[in-house]
């Protein structure tokens, strides 16, 4: 069974889990000198994946973490902001959820689908 | 996604809480020695300095070039050389009996005060990092239901 939906919520939700780590790197390096943050991105071959319904690119798909080259915010060399690092926290938490939601109600209908029972949906 | 993997979240953010935790007893030793004149080499107490440094996951690395986050742990700590304050108090034990010039350590509280919020509200937001994933993990549980 080749469902898209299901395919591209789960590699939005490993991404999200990905960038949640990458996160935690950060806040938790905010006063390491030196440090460089970790970003996790979608990027265009994830975007060209599902425009194109490709499921064996899509599947092949991994996130990355990529090292950001921004300029240091202090002189020690580091440059990650405990004010962005929130904010991007609660954004993804948000992603994910909404993704984990889409994900129950599509696994909801495969059920009332197959139960044939329309309140089960 | 292995479950070691999937949980390695909760280990940086509690490596994060551990670093924070250290630079807040050294700042707390810091301020505590504050007017201690003389330490078991003779001298003032000298101020000490956490140094931190990110952690490498060789392993992980080894399968995924990008995964190599595992959080951070304090390298060292490392004693003060900045220069003594010093105060004229001929009547202190302590003092240069010649000069009257009584040497205080190089702890300024001013500064040690504002390195105290600082690892605070780090702290603070490795635990905010914490609380999220578990209610982010929470979620993936209800997925089935």
């Amino acid at each position: 069974m080749q469902d898209l939906t299901l395919l591209s919520l789960e590699k939005m939700l490993d991404t999200a889990t990905l960038r949640h780590k990458a996160i935690a790197n950060n806040l938790a390096n905010a006063n390491t000198p030196g440090y460089r943050r970790r970003i996790v991105s979608f990027d265009d071959h994830l975007a060209k994946a599902i425009a194109a319904r490709d499921p064996g690119a899509l599947r092949s798909w991994r996130p990355k973490v990529t090292t950001s080259s921004e300029a240091a915010l202090s002189p020690d060399g580091n440059n990650v902001s405990l004010e962005r690092e929130l904010a991007d926290l609660m954004k993804n938490s948000l992603v994910y959820s909404t993704c984990a939601q889409l994900l129950s109600a599509r696994l909801a209908a495969y059920k009332a689908a197959i139960s044939g029972d329309s309140r089960s949906a | 996604m292995d479950f070691d993997h999937l949980f390695s979240t909760f280990r940086i953010s509690a490596s994060g809480l551990e670093a924070e935790r250290a630079r807040i007893r050294v700042i707390a030793n810091n301020l505590a020695n504050a007017n201690v004149t003389r330490t078991a080499d003779g001298e003032p107490f000298r101020k000490d300095l956490v140094v931190f440094r990110e952690v490498l996951d060789r392993e992980a690395a080894r399968r995924d070039p990008g995964c190599v986050m595992a959080g951070v742990s304090v390298e060292k700590t490392i004693k003060s050389t900045e220069p003594f304050r010093t105060e004229y108090q001929p009547g202190h034990p302590d003092a240069d009996p010649a000069t009257g010039m009584l040497r205080l350590p190089n702890v300024d509280p001013v500064s040690e005060m504002v390195d105290l919020i600082t690892a605070s509200r780090a702290y603070q937001a490795n635990l905010s990092v914490i609380t999220t994933f578990k209610e982010m993990m929470l979620q993936t549980l209800r997925i089935s239901r």
